[in-house]
């Protein structure tokens, strides 16, 4: 993306956290999932258009995901992912030990003269649920728009570690 | 100088055509069309470089149909572009700059959030930049 047009990180921390809020007061369950699902996969497969731009061709299945690793991950999430793993047969395992977008969220240490009880973990895992629906979606979009069907699923068990796995289904036709 | 210039889209959906001549949008969008077949036997071939081994996304001539060539390129989102031009001493370097070019306003193009994804791209700003890449190499516009 062009160096002459950029904007403020906490610009896009707070889109992001506002989107899912948005949502989260007018939706619940299947439709809210739905609701980010749509958004998340149009970001992703119009990132994946331009970030994919002035690279050469990403033939091979491992050289696509390997791309969302490192410049696309880049792009969105400010950092690339630490660690992948493949069984080679299509299943994928992203593992991003800070992940930005959740960070946050893992730091629940509140000052202590606020005085505000901690939230319950119960409650963290699923407000994570909800916050990884979005990345979720723009990784599934953005492989879409590169040729490969996949289904992608995130798991915050321990923050601000997030491992996302990526499940190929058969080839897009071309 | 350039003749037409089309966008087709991952599943062989024209996007977008555009002609620079008078009244052979019949002809020229046939001969967009027919290219395609190229296409795909290059890109199953594994995309081979015009002058390298090396995967590339420039295809290089894909037909020839009397006077007129037909570039092709194909981006890593599977959309094909495919150039139609008339001038037999282009060089390949500068087909790929003009396909660079192309690909930079289409990527524009398709971040338009109005824009629905693998619809036919009616966008006068599109218009606009492939009519100025196309009056460069010396189109009559």
């Amino acid at each position: 993306m062009g160096k002459s047009r950029q904007c403020a990180e906490s610009c896009v921390d707070y889109l992001a956290l506002e989107l899912v809020h948005h949502y989260r007061t007018q939706l619940q369950g299947p439709s809210l999932q739905a609701a980010l699902d749509a958004v998340g996969e149009r970001a992703g497969r119009q990132l994946a258009e331009r970030c994919a731009r002035d690279r050469a061709p990403l033939l091979e299945q491992l050289e696509a995901v390997k791309f969302i690793c490192k410049e696309f991950w880049g792009e969105v999430f400010r950092k690339a992912v630490d660690n992948l793993r493949t069984n080679h047969r299509g299943t994928f395992v992203l593992r991003d030990t800070q992940f930005r977008w959740l960070v946050r969220l893992s730091q629940n240490q509140m000052p202590a003269q606020l005085g505000q009880p901690l939230p319950a973990p119960a409650a963290k895992a699923d407000l994570a649920a909800d916050f990884l629906l979005l990345p979720c979606a723009l990784v599934r979009g953005a492989l879409a728009q590169l040729g490969w069907d996949a289904a992608v699923t995130a798991d915050a068990a321990s923050l601000p570690q997030v491992d996302f796995t990526v499940v190929m289904r058969q080839q897009v036709q071309r | 100088m350039i003749v037409a210039v089309a966008v087709v889209g991952p599943t062989n959906q024209p996007l977008y055509l555009s002609t620079f001549t008078d009244d052979e949008s019949a002809r020229l969008s046939t001969l967009v069309h027919c290219s395609l077949d190229a296409v795909e036997e290059k890109v199953a071939a594994g995309m081979r470089g015009v002058t390298t081994d090396v995967p590339d996304a420039y295809l290089g001539v894909l037909a020839v149909e009397e006077e007129c060539k037909v570039y092709g390129f194909v981006t890593n989102t599977r959309t094909k572009l495919i150039v139609v031009v008339d001038d037999p001493l282009i060089k390949d370097d500068e087909m790929r700059a003009i396909f660079r070019r192309m690909h930079t306003a289409f990527a524009d193009a398709v971040s338009n959030p109005f824009y629905v994804l693998g619809t036919p791209l009616v966008s006068p700003r599109f218009d606009a930049s492939v009519r100025t890449i196309a009056t460069s190499l010396g189109a009559a516009a």
